[in-house]
C-alpha cells in the first residue's frame, strides 16, 4: 500500500511538472499509441481441466512534449491484464506493470540529457529498471558521462523498496569513429544489503584492414575477481563477414551472490564452475535481397563435458518488412543437460501476399525440434503459427488476428488464439 | 549505515551535475539529430547504414549499426555506447518489449506475427530451455537475473 501510494506521489509530481513545463513549449507534440491484445488459450487449474483462459492485455505508451527535437518531454509506458473468464489460471486475475514513465530533458549541444522517473538503464555493467535519476552528455569532444541513482526496479519483489538503493555510470574516452573505451561502476543494495557491486570495461577499437575489435570485461568487487570475459573481432572479406569470439564466465561472480540472488541462479553463484566459450559467426551478404549466415560455438567447462552449437540460416528480404528465412541447428548439450536436439524453423512475413487475401500482411512461422532423449515421453515438438492484419484510418489503426498450435512434450495439443488491436494517435 | 550511503550518493551525484553543467561549455563537433529521416523524407526505407554512409564516418561507425541476420542476439555493446544512434530510429517501448522488468507477456507472443524478428523464446521454449538453461545459464541471467525478473521462474525453480 506504501509503494502504491509511492508511485502515485511520483505520477502526480511528474504529471505536474511536465504540464507546467510542455505548456511553454514550443512545437509540442502529443503520441499515444494502445495495443489492446486478446488471448484465448486452455490450461488446467486447481478447479478444472483445460479451463479457458481469455486474458486480455493492454499496452498503453504516452509521449508528450518536444518529440522530434530536442528540450523537454514525457514518456509513459505500461501495461495491464485482465483475465475475461476468471479462469484461475493466473496468481491473480488482474496484473500490471509501468515498464518506464519518465521526464526527460534533451539538450542540442553536447548530447545532455536529464531523466526523471522509472527508466530502463542500459550501459556498461547496467542493465537495470530504475526509479531514479539519470544524467549524460559530453564533456567536449573527447569523453563523454553518464551516472544515475535510485531505486532499483528488480528488487523491490523482496520486502518492497525500503532499503534497496543504486547508483552509477559510466565514464568514456572516445575518438570520433577511432575508438571507444568505456569505464562502467554499480553498485545496489536490497533490503540495507549490498546486492551487487560491479565494474566494467568496454571497448570498441577500430583496427587497419577494417578490422574492428569490440567487447566488455566485467569485475565483480564484492567476490574480488573478474566475472565476465565477453570479446569479438569482426573481420569484413568482401560480401563475408567472420565475427570470431571468446567469452568467459566465472560462476561465482557472474550468478552475484548478495543479496540480489535468487533461485534458480542462487546454486550457480555458490559453485566454482567456470565457463569458457568460443566460436565463429559468419555471414555472407549475397546481395541486397539475400542473406547467409553460419554459426558454431564451443562450451568448455571446468567440470562438465564440453557442449556445441551449429546452425545455419538463409534469409530473403523484400520491400518494406517482408522477409523469408529458414534456420537449421544442432545443440549438443551432451553431459551438462544429458540431453541434446536439432532444430529447424522456417518463417515468412509478406506485406505483397497479403494483399491477395484482403489483408496488408500475412505471417507464418514453424519450428521443429527433434530431443536425442525423451521428455516427459515426447521426442519432439511442433510448434505453427498463422497470422494476417489489416491497417484502417490511414494506418493510425490496425488489426492483427493470428492462431498457433503446439504439440510438445508439454502439451499433447495447444491451441492458442491473438488479437491485437493497436491504434496510434498522434498530434 | 544504508542511509548514509544515499545521502553521499546523492551529494555525488549533484557534484557531478554541476561538473557537467560546467564542462557543457566545451562544446563537442558532433550532435546527432534527435530522429533520422524518414522514408518519406529520404523515398526510401533507410534499413542499411552503409547504403548511405561510409562504414567509417568520421564521427560514427556506422558499419557498427547495420542490422545483420544475428543483430537481434549481438547488439549489446552498440546499445549502450551509441545510445543517440538508436533513439533516432527506435523508441525506449520498442526495446522495452524485451529489456524491461516486469513483463508478463514474452515478445515472441506479444509480436506474435513478427516473425522476421528472431525471439529466443518462440515456440516450445519450455522444452529447449531445459537444454539450453544447463549448457548456458549466463544466456537466462541477462533478462532473468534479479528477483522481479525471475518471478518467471520461481513458479517452478522455488
Amino acid at each position: 500500500m506504501r509503494t502504491v501510494t509511492c508511485y502515485c506521489g511520483w505520477f502526480l509530481g511528474l504529471i505536474l511538472l511536465v504540464g507546467l513545463l510542455s505548456a511553454h513549449s514550443v512545437g509540442a507534440a502529443t503520441r499515444i499509441e494502445s495495443d489492446t491484445i486478446f488471448r484465448v488459450f486452455q490450461r488446467d487449474t486447481a478447479a478444472e481441466e483445460d479451463a479457458t483462459v481469455f486474458p486480455v492485455y493492454e499496452y498503453l505508451q504516452i509521449d508528450t512534449g518536444e518529440l522530434e527535437d530536442y528540450g523537454v518531454s514525457f514518456h509513459l509506458y505500461g501495461w495491464g491484464r485482465a483475465d475475461l473468464v476468471d479462469s484461475e489460471y493466473f496468481e491473480d486475475p488482474t496484473a500490471g506493470e509501468l515498464l518506464y514513465g519518465y521526464v526527460e530533458y534533451r539538450a542540442d549541444a553536447n548530447q545532455y540529457g536529464l531523466r526523471l522517473g522509472r527508466q530502463h538503464v542500459f550501459e556498461g555493467v547496467a542493465n537495470e529498471t530504475v526509479d531514479g535519476l539519470r544524467l549524460s552528455g559530453n564533456l567536449g569532444d573527447y569523453f563523454s558521462l553518464s551516472v544515475y541513482g535510485g531505486q532499483p526496479v528488480g528488487l523491490n519483489a523482496v520486502q518492497g523498496s525500503d532499503g534497496d538503493s543504486i547508483v552509477g555510470g559510466r565514464l568514456a574516452h572516445h575518438n570520433g569513429s577511432k575508438y571507444e573505451i568505456g569505464v562502467s561502476f554499480k553498485a545496489s543494495e536490497n533490503d540495507g544489503e549490498t546486492a551487487e557491486e560491479m565494474m566494467g570495461v568496454d571497448l570498441a577499437l577500430s583496427l587497419p584492414s577494417d578490422l574492428r575489435l569490440s567487447g566488455y570485461s566485467t569485475y565483480n568487487q564484492e567476490s574480488e575477481d573478474w566475472a565476465e570475459q565477453s570479446w569479438e573481432l569482426r573481420v569484413p572479406l568482401g560480401r563475408f563477414t567472420l565475427k570470431p569470439y571468446y567469452q568467459q564466465f566465472s560462476y561465482e561472480d557472474y550468478f552475484a551472490a548478495g543479496a540480489n540472488a535468487v533461485n534458480p541462479f542462487l546454486l550457480l553463484a555458490q559453485s566454482t564452475e567456470e565457463l569458457t566459450a568460443y566460436g565463429v559467426d559468419a555471414l555472407y551478404q549475397y546481395n541486397s535481397s539475400w542473406n547467409f549466415g553460419c554459426k558454431v560455438k564451443q562450451y568448455a567447462y571446468d567440470e562438465l563435458d564440453a557442449a556445441q552449437t551449429y546452425s545455419v540460416l538463409a534469409a530473403w528480404q523484400g520491400e518494406n518488412r517482408t522477409q523469408y528465412g529458414a534456420e537449421i541447428g544442432r545443440t549438443a548439450a551432451g553431459d551438462t543437460a544429458d540431453n541434446d536436439y536439432t532444430l529447424v524453423r522456417v518463417y515468412g512475413y509478406s506485406e505483397a501476399a497479403g494483399g491477395r487475401l484482403g489483408m496488408d500482411f500475412l505471417s507464418g512461422d514453424v519450428l521443429l525440434a527433434q530431443y536425442d532423449e525423451e521428455i516427459y515421453g515426447t521426442d519432439s515438438s511442433v510448434f505453427a503459427s498463422f497470422g494476417g492484419g489489416k491497417r484502417f484510418m490511414g494506418d493510425a489503426l490496425s488489426v492483427k488476428l493470428s492462431g498457433d498450435y503446439s504439440q510438445d512434450p508439454y502439451f499433447d495439443k495447444d491451441i492458442r488464439g491473438t488479437l491485437t488491436v493497436s491504434y496510434n494517435f498522434a498530434q | 549505515m544504508a542511509k548514509k550511503r544515499i545521502i553521499f550518493s546523492i551529494l555525488t551525484l549533484l557534484t557531478i551535475l554541476l561538473l557537467v553543467a560546467a564542462c557543457t561549455g566545451l562544446q563537442s563537433k558532433y550532435e546527432p539529430p534527435a530522429r533520422h529521416p524518414s522514408a518519406e523524407d529520404l523515398d526510401e526505407q533507410p534499413k542499411v547504414c552503409t547504403n548511405c554512409h561510409d562504414a567509417r564516418g568520421e564521427y560514427v561507425a556506422y558499419e557498427n549499426y547495420v542490422h545483420t541476420a544475428d543483430w537481434g542476439l549481438n547488439h549489446r555493446r552498440q546499445a549502450y555506447q551509441g545510445e543517440a544512434i538508436c533513439a533516432m530510429c527506435h523508441q525506449t517501448s520498442f526495446c522495452s518489449d524485451c529489456h524491461a522488468t516486469g513483463i508478463e507477456l514474452k515478445p515472441s507472443l506479444k509480436n506474435q506475427s513478427e516473425t522476421y524478428r528472431p525471439m529466443q523464446h518462440r515456440g516450445d521454449y519450455l522444452s529447449r530451455h531445459r537444454i539450453d538453461g544447463k549448457m548456458d545459464p549466463t544466456s537466462c541471467f541477462r533478462c532473468h537475473g534479479n528477483p522481479k525478473s525471475a518471478e518467471t521462474c520461481v513458479r517452478c525453480h522455488g
